[in-house]
């Protein structure tokens, strides 16, 4: 039988040498991760792949994945070839912060890519930080990100919920009329969302009628939509993510309540609309790509993700797959670009890197803001398309906004990046 | 000024629906005094069971699947109803074997078994249904929206309320009115005794968790279509139901009941007029009750209380 040692003054011990060692961990700011020009590049997928964003996150890693293989193909990168690890993140924050220090100190990668849920993005780029080592939020969405909490190491590439905002008040306010109860999920992107929303339907004479605070985990809606009733808005705007959102998307559909009133959903991530009925898509919402969009490469895209994927349940690809594809791709360029996987050089590399729309296949140029590290992008408006070609089908685009009309003028102010001497600096 | 009459109700029908996710619950604690984590999963398991039961899964395009399939959502739906819970309860029967070797040790032993199941199921659930949203199908008849005091309720909730009462006095008259019940609680009093009187308490006991893990596969089938199906669905559910049996009186049939619509009540009501309280409500319902009361509203009296 095995005779336990989990006793008070082993695991005091324990605890003590697990002190010991964090502190003395490393502190010194320049590293060299690895040396050998044939050694690969390694590359930390930091994805959910449980808890409440385990679908989104898979969606992301395939289109991270997909763009590794095509470098690789073409004989890597600067000589090298890209390998990728991946650890579950979780849904979670603090997982999120262990799985960054574990990829960059234990697994050696280079840069880390992955994110939906703002407090895990924010939580590793805050590890990434500490040792110069370039992390990609390529889905979460939070204004926070390349706000508040912006980092010189990080980029974010999804819109947020300000650019979706911008893109969806005015319009609605002018054809649905200007009060508005807001739905909000009670965690930091619900709250960034809500505040640039109010923000907007201030600027374009709206008034919102109450504020409903949803908590996280919330699985009944009943209560929030009774009050709606009562309070008769024109439009609700909802900052609802994850389960949350699907809870709630259900609840709708079943009371009928999904055309009045009018529904902004501030985004609509396609993991988690794919595959429903499509009274269960309701309202106006945002996304940054949709794979029947009628440009070059578009059609070859969704070919391409068919032929890798083909066993997948999402048949298509749709804007998380797209964010993570993109963000890996332009990883890539910028480090060819840069001629070096030295941190900082990648870093300029990016910096105010602008993108062509052709290349992006969207249908204005993009570009990384210098100053917040975020991509300016085309916000597409969609809403569920009564007249599907085929069950993929799910959305009818309404209009897309130049990144320029929908750009997030706070952050600027708000984002204090590191400076390039108070980043640590190393070859990956 | 926002009426709270619609509140009230919606308050009740939440907490009939979580008294049919604490049901299954209440009865493994009750009899096995085994805090069964799996509870959540098996709910899952029963719901995407009922899935594939409708939906006829990888047989829809054989033969069998066609003939299947030329069946009206309704029928489908009745026997999904049957065969999840009934899968359901099998699994529950399997882990209860598992189990065995764990009785007369300390429960922490059971709750991480039961632990390490819940896991293992949620993966097999990914695996074998994917990661993805899912969408249960209801019949016509029970979908929709109907007006109670000019206000929109959801047909599915006020349907899944009253078969949730349905569930309540179905389990209430088995554990009361039949042989079987009163040996259930027999060994929930006194296992020992009922061995010495002859019983097989190895079979009752894979009886009770069969049958409290069938309960927890119908509640999954139920609430379904109101929360959405996922394969960590199963996590929504644990803490409610946990929170409930504690409130109600460990072991205590009705003492769940009640603590159900309370818990129901505080959360639809909290979530009318400080929504932001709406979750957490349920917590400090519980510090307030076993605060009061340690052995919750209907629990049996401590032999430390005398």
């Amino acid at each position: 039988m095995l005779n336990s040692k989990i006793n008070r003054r082993n695991l005091l011990a324990s605890a003590a040498a697990g002190g010991v060692a964090t502190f003395m961990g490393p502190w010194t700011h320049n590293r060299v991760l690895a040396q050998g020009a044939a050694k690969p590049i390694m590359i930390g997928t930091t994805t959910d792949a449980s808890g409440q964003y385990a679908n989104s996150g898979a969606d992301e890693r395939r289109g991270i994945l997909m763009a590794i293989e095509e470098a690789n193909a073409r004989g890597g990168l600067l000589g090298r070839k890209l390998v990728s690890t991946h650890i579950d993140t979780e849904t979670t924050p603090a997982t999120g912060s262990r799985v960054a220090e574990r990829m960059i100190q234990q697994e050696k990668c280079g840069f880390l890519l992955g994110g939906v849920h703002s407090g895990v993005a924010n939580a590793i780029s805050q590890v990434a930080q500490k040792y110069g080592v370039i992390y990609f939020n390529t889905n979460s969405s939070s204004p926070t990100e390349a706000g508040q909490n912006c980092h010189r190491v990080k980029f974010v590439w999804d819109g947020n919920g300000t650019n979706f905002a911008k893109a969806a008040i005015k319009n609605s306010i002018n054809a649905f009329g200007g009060t508005f109860v807001l739905l909000t999920n009670d965690y930091v992107w619900g709250h960034d969302t809500a505040r640039t929303t109010k923000k907007q339907i201030a600027e374009f004479g709206g008034k919102v009628l109450e504020e409903i605070l949803i908590p996280q985990g919330t699985r009944d809606f009943t209560a929030a939509l009774i009050k709606i009733q009562q309070l008769k808005p024109s439009i609700v705007a909802a900052a609802i993510g994850g389960d949350d959102q699907k809870a709630l998307r259900q609840q709708v559909a079943q009371l009928g309540m999904g055309n009045k009133p009018v529904w902004l959903n501030n985004q609509q991530d396609w993991p988690d609309v794919y595959g429903l009925p499509a009274d269960n898509l309701f309202g106006v919402f945002g996304t940054t790509w949709y794979h029947e969009l009628t440009l070059p490469g578009v059609k070859e895209f969704v070919e391409k993700y068919k032929k890798m994927y083909p066993n997948e349940a999402i048949k298509v690809p749709g804007n998380v797959f797209y964010n993570g594809y993109m963000a890996a791709r332009e990883l890539f360029a910028a480090i060819e670009r840069a001629g070096t996987t030295n941190n900082i050089a990648v870093i300029k590399a990016l910096e105010g890197h602008v993108m062509k729309a052709r290349d992006r296949m969207q249908h204005f140029d993009a570009m990384i803001d210098a100053r917040t590290h975020q991509v300016q992008q085309t916000i597409y408006l969609a809403t569920a398309n009564p007249r599907p070609k085929d069950k993929d089908d799910l959305f009818a685009l309404l209009a897309q906004a130049e990144p320029k009309d929908v750009v997030d003028l706070d952050a600027p102010a708000a984002c204090k990046l590191e400076s390039y001497e108070a980043t640590p600096t190393f070859d990956a | 000024m926002q009426s709270i009459l619609p509140h009230l109700i919606n308050g009740l029908t939440l907490g009939l629906l979580f008294a049919l996710i604490a049901l299954g619950f209440t009865l493994i604690v009750g009899v096995m005094e085994v805090i069964n984590l799996a509870h959540g999963s098996l709910f899952a398991l029963g719901a995407y069971f009922a899935l594939t039961t409708i939906s006829g899964g990888p047989l829809a395009t054989s033969e069998f699947g066609q003939w299947w399939l030329t069946f009206p959502l309704g029928t489908r739906y009745a026997v999904a109803a049957l065969v999840g819970p009934l899968l359901a309860g099998l699994v529950g029967a399997l882990l209860e074997v598992c189990l065995r070797p764990t009785y007369g040790k300390a429960s922490l032993y059971g709750l991480l078994l039961t632990f390490g199941a819940a896991l293992v199921l949620e993966e097999s659930i990914r695996l074998a249904w994917g990661a993805g949203e899912q969408n249960l199908r209801t019949p016509g008849a029970i979908t929709g929206a109907m007006l109670i005091g000019g206000m929109i309720f959801s047909t599915y909730k006020v349907y899944a309320a009253g078969f949730a009462i349905l569930a309540i006095l179905c389990v209430w008259l088995f554990l009361e009115k039949t042989p079987y019940g009163a040996i259930i609680k027999a060994g929930a009093h006194d296992s020992e005794m009922v061995r010495a009187l002859g019983y097989d308490l190895g079979r009752l006991r894979l009886f009770v968790f069969g049958f409290g893990a069938a309960l927890a596969g119908l509640a999954g089938i139920v609430m379904a279509p109101i929360w959405g199906l996922r394969p960590h669905i199963g996590l929504d559910v644990v803490i409610p139901a946990f929170l409930i049996i504690v409130i109600g009186g460990v072991g205590s049939f009705w003492g769940a009941v009640i603590a159900s619509l309370l818990v129901g009540l505080s959360v639809g009501l909290t979530g009318a007029f400080v929504p932001a309280w709406s979750m957490v409500s349920m917590y400090i319902l519980l510090i307030l009750i076993v605060g009061f009361r340690a052995r919750g509203l209907l629990g049996r009296k401590s032999a430390l209380e005398n």
